[in-house]
């Protein structure tokens, strides 16, 4: 029997402080907070803004922070913690470049993740549902959809009735070492502003977010009396078999993905109301991936209101896919689409219904949030009104 | 210096640990799989480090093992998952960055998209066909049961688990190991 996942707590923090209000205000009103870099020295580099907080966040301490944030919106007590197992998507340790050699092995992302597991009370037992090779902790390192797979994967957990629940958290927060790599990259924009889709984008900017949810089993949600925020309804996780970092220019990869969220929900293309788009803001990806809706979603994406929203909040590589994952639920809550900022004009290259300077009031019973990453690695989770 | 015997014991623990989920193996390699073994060779793009060419070489291994030349058929390639585990990924390119960033330097721009696996995985998944899902882990001893979570969710009939540890010190340190499983049919899915 497959049991329906539900999404009972979230949390977030991003570089417009913690909790997820200001994250959801911020995407509506399209006010991004893309400034110089405080945090690290950018005198050297082409680019020197990131969406980020103030000071200096401990990555660890912000992880805490959103899983027990999240397992408290859950209503998850201290015993109900015991039994929930942690995916967590980094792209490391961010202390492990400069350990001393000797100490490199403890500062690994397993490491990382089995201290949040031991500051938050959530299970360490070895096995999910005791046949597994390997302690329950895992650790997703996919790049940008390092998040968006772990939810996919929390979720088959539930529907495969192997676990009740599982808390999905992510973080990234912006340091020296990715920046200058973008930078040396040519990735990041130029112009100061993330324009996902529109004519003039220059590429994508950095953003801080630490993010976390709770994926449920309907079942037991009822049993807690939890909150269902929303349901995840579908999902799925392709390749491109393309290119080491190019997404495939057709976008079929993303297009599987997509279909296959879909036709696992039994929801047709027309009724999907809103699409979170990946929509890094670089020019060959935001075409890439306008081709993929077209391709799985027929007249359909000539309509669908789209976003991307990391026009505002940034680019959170590992985390990005579970900040645009709440981003989506909170706005299918609250009636409003967020709005894609930084857009000028069209693209013929990314014929699509942009949401442009205004949010859209809307309800829609279905969402998409999509991921795409290097690899050619792609993400489709189908989020339900709950 | 390489010690083979002990390297031998990564893939069979993976073969091992596969097996205790009920996955069969269709074929299976390791670096170094004998005390000659020579470096693999270098991957066009990927630069100073030893960690890319480390997981293509057991994926050729192995992948050349189960099927011969690249790329799979379709209808095998798209139907097939990579699971790439690596404890510290590329430490060595990561070690690189750091002490380049803490001089004032500048950072090649090749090293861009070697900052994460996923991009060997790239290269791996665009040579051999590979089109099902494509997942990075850092959990050692979390392949075998990520890779049957796939199957077993309907995303691919067959996965690529490979686990590439590469060494924190010096490359001669390093070794991965490769199996191709799917679900063995006798045993059926994990309850």
């Amino acid at each position: 029997m497959v049991e329906a996942a539900v999404v009972s707590g979230v949390a977030a923090v991003s570089a417009f402080g913690r909790g997820t209000r200001p994250l959801l205000s911020a995407t509506l009103a399209a006010t991004p907070v893309f400034r110089r870099v405080e945090r690290f020295d950018v005198s050297r580099r082409r680019v020197s803004v990131a969406a980020t907080l103030p000071g200096q966040p401990d990555l660890l301490e912000e992880l805490v922070g959103v899983v027990d944030q999240a397992c408290g919106e859950a209503g998850l007590d201290e015993r109900a913690r015991e039994t929930c197992p942690l995916l967590l998507a980094v792209h490391g340790d961010p202390t492990l470049a400069r350990a001393d050699v000797d100490d490199r092995p403890a500062h690994s992302a397993q490491s990382l993740a089995d201290r949040v597991v031991a500051r938050t009370g959530l299970s360490d037992k070895l096995g999910l549902d005791g046949r597994l090779a390997s302690p329950p902790t895992r650790v997703y390192t996919s790049a940008c959809v390092a998040a968006s797979t772990a939810v996919a994967d929390a979720a088959t957990l539930v529907a495969l009735g192997r676990a009740d629940r599982v808390v999905v958290a992510a973080g990234y927060l912006v340091e020296s070492d990715q920046f200058a790599l973008f930078d040396a990259g040519r990735a990041l924009a130029t112009d100061g502003s993330v324009r996902p889709f529109s004519a003039g984008r220059t590429g994508l900017l950095l953003g801080d977010g630490v993010a976390a949810v709770v994926i449920s089993s309907a079942a037991a949600a009822a049993r807690r009396d939890a909150p269902v925020l929303a349901r995840v309804a579908g999902w799925s996780r392709t390749g491109d078999a393309y290119h080491v970092c190019q997404p495939r220019p057709d976008g079929a990869g993303l297009a599987r993905a997509i279909g296959t969220a879909l036709r696992r929900a039994g929801v047709r293309a027309d009724e999907v109301g809103y699409v979170n788009a990946h929509g890094s803001g670089t020019p060959f990806s935001d075409a890439a991936e306008a081709a993929a809706l077209h391709l799985a979603l027929g007249s359909h994406a000539d309509r669908v209101p789209v976003s991307s929203t990391k026009s505002v909040h940034g680019q959170a590589l590992e985390a990005s896919g579970l900040l645009e994952f709440i981003v989506t639920v909170l706005a299918m809550r609250e009636g409003c689409l967020p709005v894609n900022a930084g857009y000028l004009e069209p693209d013929p290259e990314c014929r699509l219904d942009i949401i442009a300077g205004e949010p859209r009031e809307a309800s829609p019973r279905y969402a998409l949030s999509l991921n795409a990453a290097f690899g050619g690695a792609n993400t489709a989770l189908l989020v339900g009104a709950a | 210096m390489t010690n083979v015997a002990t390297d031998r014991r990564l893939v069979d623990d993976l073969v091992a640990s596969v097996q205790s989920v009920g996955l069969s193996v269709t074929a299976s390699s390791a670096w170094p799989d004998r005390a000659d073994d020579p470096p693999p060779p270098a991957l066009p793009g990927f630069v100073l480090s030893s960690f890319s060419p480390l997981v293509a070489e057991v994926a050729e291994r192995c992948l050349g093992a189960a099927a011969g030349l690249p790329p799979l058929p379709l209808a095998r390639g798209d139907r097939t998952a990579f699971v790439l585990v690596s404890p510290l990924g590329d430490v060595a390119a990561a070690v690189h960055v750091a002490q380049t960033v803490d001089r004032g330097g500048r950072v090649g721009p090749l090293l861009f998209f070697q900052s994460v696996p996923n991009s060997v995985a790239g290269y791996v998944a665009a040579r051999w066909g590979i089109a099902g899902p494509v997942v990075c882990l850092a959990s050692p001893g979390a392949g075998p049961d990520v890779a049957g979570l796939l199957i077993d969710d309907g995303e691919a009939d067959e996965v690529l688990v490979i686990i590439a540890d590469q060494s924190y010190m010096d490359a001669a340190g390093d070794r991965a190991a490769a199996v191709l499983v799917r679900r063995d049919a006798s045993k059926g899915a994990n309850p």
